[in-house]
């Protein structure tokens, strides 16, 4: 099987003098500076030549102190190999502009603009480089540069200045003050492009056709967004999507937290999911300071991190059936009601019933209390018993098949060339769960399937899910009888400050895979963090999803995915 | 054959419907239980904070803030300060718990807090400590403060007087009366909450 260095060498083989710098960090895990120019064919090659072809998604890097900007490409494949290639681009601090790769990967889209808007680094040859998650009038700041100040205060309404726009509406506007302009912390000179309205309404083509919005406030999914669908009749002609409604700037936050700090806000991006955040935050910060997780602590984080899984995929089938609308016989409250003894299991543990920042470096908080393996060993059997008569109610049911099947079908070749992971991609077929792809924790030693559909339609999608609670509980039985005694915390001292280094860290979300880039400088305060967030990538396939569906099943569609805008607003 | 399948979906709620579950949750007459491990409300020892403010530090959103509070140990320090915490940030993360380098703040299981303005949910020492000197111990307290200063200063007289080299065993002297009193007050703590 290939592994880093062969990656390596083919690149270096392929390309005499491309690789300016590389370091290969174990069997799968490469590193490489690439030179700016051969950026393109680099990837053509790795696509082609070596399976790489699941593009995961890009990080940009402001390094100030070298008067540069870095755009770290993540490369991986769907079960060919297991190396994750880390392919960084350099550029200039003071005119940024790196080659784009969107017409290579399609997915490479979203995370080109957002590196666009959040450090203004232009991306040559991007169809669409309007903003995502920021709002236009803070677009041109580039917040996430070092040297960036923050945005002025603009939560009193004291300064604010009544203007009546053409239409007749009144708006607000908070005009600078000289010493902000200053400060750099305001939007002076504007990029030009064409607002999220126009380009929406560039699209109506006929009498016939209008946009109607869904959201940012509806029931399809927990979490603001908004769906915009231009329709022609009962049929969805193109969707828009526009995110970023709570963006909380998580990433910059935690540049300005301490390491430690920084677990506790893991938990706020995606609060069904925290455990497996937490995971992939301390997991790659482990790997930076080469922690050993003692076995004990790595079993609690297993059992905890499957039982999240279960309550997660409760709550996500559960709130797909309200929205199909399947009233006389949705079994979204007793969803509810088996999630709960679920939430107490993890609670009793962790003290928290969804943020749990339960994770520590080398470690976990707490150790399980007395008479959990009983409590769990009463839960599971009912928990299986459930699922298994859901899985048969769903199976055997005709109106729901009739309502679902074949709505939103994904194909296999699209679904990896989108990037989407978890649950949408396995319902098409794919195994690719990154608990056998990027084993981490004592998972190689649990025997357990990766559950897979074969319409990859939105009834797989919740049927992959359903199935993959079974396998999550088989595992912590396994995990239950397995444990052994023992500290769960490492006995080496945990330093205040991280040594100087990088890790790539992928961990498998209940929505998929869920990756995290941390860099440190050496500092007690991480020098970046990228999330690369499970649902990011597969919100990013609505819009192509949703063409030419009936308007009632773009509800289903996006239902059946499983959403936290949450987590892809960060 | 469909019917009886859909029929069968029907029917399924109701038999699960007559099942003995537990659905609708008697608060606030009857609290659920809560683990052992549950992170609520603080608890602090007054007794033996020693008001080191490594709470406070490593407290991601600030929420801590050292302020005086006349029932806390006076034996070490007159101006020593404790904990209070504005829950109206806090997130319940349990950080400033796990540092305490002596143990004093812990989480209880308490965790109703409402109230009618936003300095209400301010909680202060008073309000926090679940253990803490009674106004006679603080006086007593007090009083050995003082005594044991004075027997410091008169040390340090003679010490000078004898060119400064007995320093050591006078710093001894003042220690061990301290653990002593510690103690017993420690022993029988005044319950505490009265915010
Ligand atoms: S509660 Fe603990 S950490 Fe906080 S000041 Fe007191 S001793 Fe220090
Ligand atoms: S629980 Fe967390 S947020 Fe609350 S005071 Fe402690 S450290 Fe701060």
């Amino acid at each position: 099987m290939t592994n880093a260095n062969d990656v390596l060498s083919s690149i270096q083989s392929a390309f005499p003098g491309a690789v300016l710098d590389s370091k290969v960090e174990s069997e799968r895990r490469l590193w490489a500076t690439i030179d700016s120019k051969k950026i393109l064919d680099v990837c053509k090659h790795l696509t082609s030549k070596l399976n790489f072809d699941h593009y995961s998604g890009a990080a940009g890097v402001d390094w100030i102190a070298r008067k540069e900007m870095e755009v770290v490409e993540i490369m991986a494949s769907h079960g060919a190999h297991q190396v994750v290639a880390m392919l960084k681009v350099k550029t200039s601090r003071e005119n940024p502009s790196v080659k784009s790769l969107t017409g290579l990967y399609w997915n490479a889209n979203w995370y080109e603009r957002e590196i666009w808007e959040m450090l203004g680094i232009n991306f040559e040859g991007h169809p669409e480089l309007y903003p995502l998650l920021l709002s236009d009038e803070l677009v041109g700041v580039w917040p996430w540069r070092k040297d960036y100040k923050g945005y002025p205060d603009l939560t009193t309404g004291e300064r604010a200045v009544q203007i009546t726009t053409p239409e007749g509406y009144t708006e607000y506007h908070i005009p600078p003050t000289p010493a902000e302009v200053e400060a750099g912390t305001v939007v002076v000179e504007r990029p030009k492009y064409p607002s999220f309205r126009e380009r929406e309404e560039r699209e109506i083509k006929s009498d016939a056709e209008m946009i109607m919005h869904l959201g940012p406030q509806h029931a399809m999914v927990p979490g603001p967004f908004l769906l915009d669908v231009l329709v022609e009749g009962e049929r969805v002609r193109k969707a828009f999507l526009d995110v970023g409604y709570i963006h909380k700037g998580i990433e910059k936050i935690m540049e300005n937290r301490t390491w430690l700090q920084g677990i506790t806000y893991t938990d706020r991006m995606c609060y069904v999911a925290s455990l497996s955040n937490n995971e992939c935050y301390c997991g790659a910060v482990e790997k930076i300071l080469g922690l050993e997780v003692p076995l004990r602590a790595q079993y609690i984080r297993v059992i905890l991190e499957e039982l999240s899984r279960i309550q997660s995929h409760l709550i996500g089938t559960g709130e797909f059936l309200t929205l199909i609308a399947g009233v006389g016989y949705a079994p979204w409250q007793y969803m509810i009601i088996d999630r709960e003894q679920i939430i107490s299991l993890i609670e009793s543990v962790t003290g928290a019933r969804l943020t749990h920042t339960f994770v520590r470096f080398g470690g976990v908080r707490n150790d399980l209390p007395e008479g959990f393996a009983d409590k769990c060993r009463k839960v599971l059997p009912y928990m299986k018993s459930r699922t298994e008569e859901f899985i048969e109610l769903f199976e055997q049911d005709p109106i729901y098949h009739k309502r679902m099947d074949g709505v939103g079908i994904i194909r296999p070749d699209d679904a990896k060339r989108m990037g989407v992971s978890g649950p949408p991609l396995r319902a098409t077929g794919v195994a690719y769960d990154m608990r056998k792809e990027d084993p981490i924790l004592v998972y190689p030693e649990l025997d357990f399937k990766v559950t897979t559909g074969t319409k990859g339609d939105s009834a797989d999608r919740i049927d992959v899910r359903l199935r993959e609670m079974l396998e999550s509980i088989h595992i912590i039985e396994q995990c239950l009888d397995k444990i052994p005694e023992g500290p769960i915390k490492t006995d080496v001292k945990v330093p205040k400050k991280v040594p100087v280094g990088e890790a790539y860290y992928r961990v498998e979300d209940p929505r998929g895979e869920m990756g995290m880039y941390v860099i440190s400088d050496g500092g007690d305060k991480p020098y970046r963090v990228k999330v690369r967030g499970p649902f990011y990538a597969t919100f990013q396939t609505l819009t192509p999803l949703l063409e030419g569906v009936y308007i009632a099943d773009a509800v289903a569609i996006a239902g059946s995915m499983d959403g936290c805008p949450s987590e892809a607003d960060r | 054959m469909l019917k009886r399948k859909m029929i069968k979906n029907f029917s399924w709620p109701l038999k699960t419907a007559t099942r003995e579950i537990e659905i609708t949750r008697l608060y606030p007459e009857v609290m659920m239980e809560l683990p052992d491990a549950e992170r609520g409300i603080h608890e602090l020892d007054a007794t033996i904070c020693i008001g080191c403010g490594t709470c406070a530090r490593v407290c991601p959103n600030s929420c801590i803030e050292m302020v005086h509070f006349k029932f806390g140990s006076p034996l070490k320090n007159k101006k020593m300060q404790f904990p209070q915490i504005d829950y109206g940030r806090c997130m319940f993360c349990g950080l400033c718990v796990d540092d305490c380098p002596v143990e004093c703040l812990k989480m209880g299981k308490k965790v109703t807090m409402a109230g009618w303005e936003r300095e209400d949910i301010v909680k202060r020492p008073d309000f926090l400590a679940t253990k803490r000197f009674t106004a006679n111990e603080v006086a007593d307290l007090e009083a050995e403060a003082k005594r044991i200063a004075a027997e410091k200063a008169a040390a340090k007289k003679a010490a000078a007087g004898k060119e400064g080299a007995s320093k050591k065993p006078a710093k001894e002297g003042a220690a061990a009366p301290k653990k002593k009193e510690a103690a017993p007050a420690a022993a029988k703590p005044k319950e505490g909450g009265a915010a």
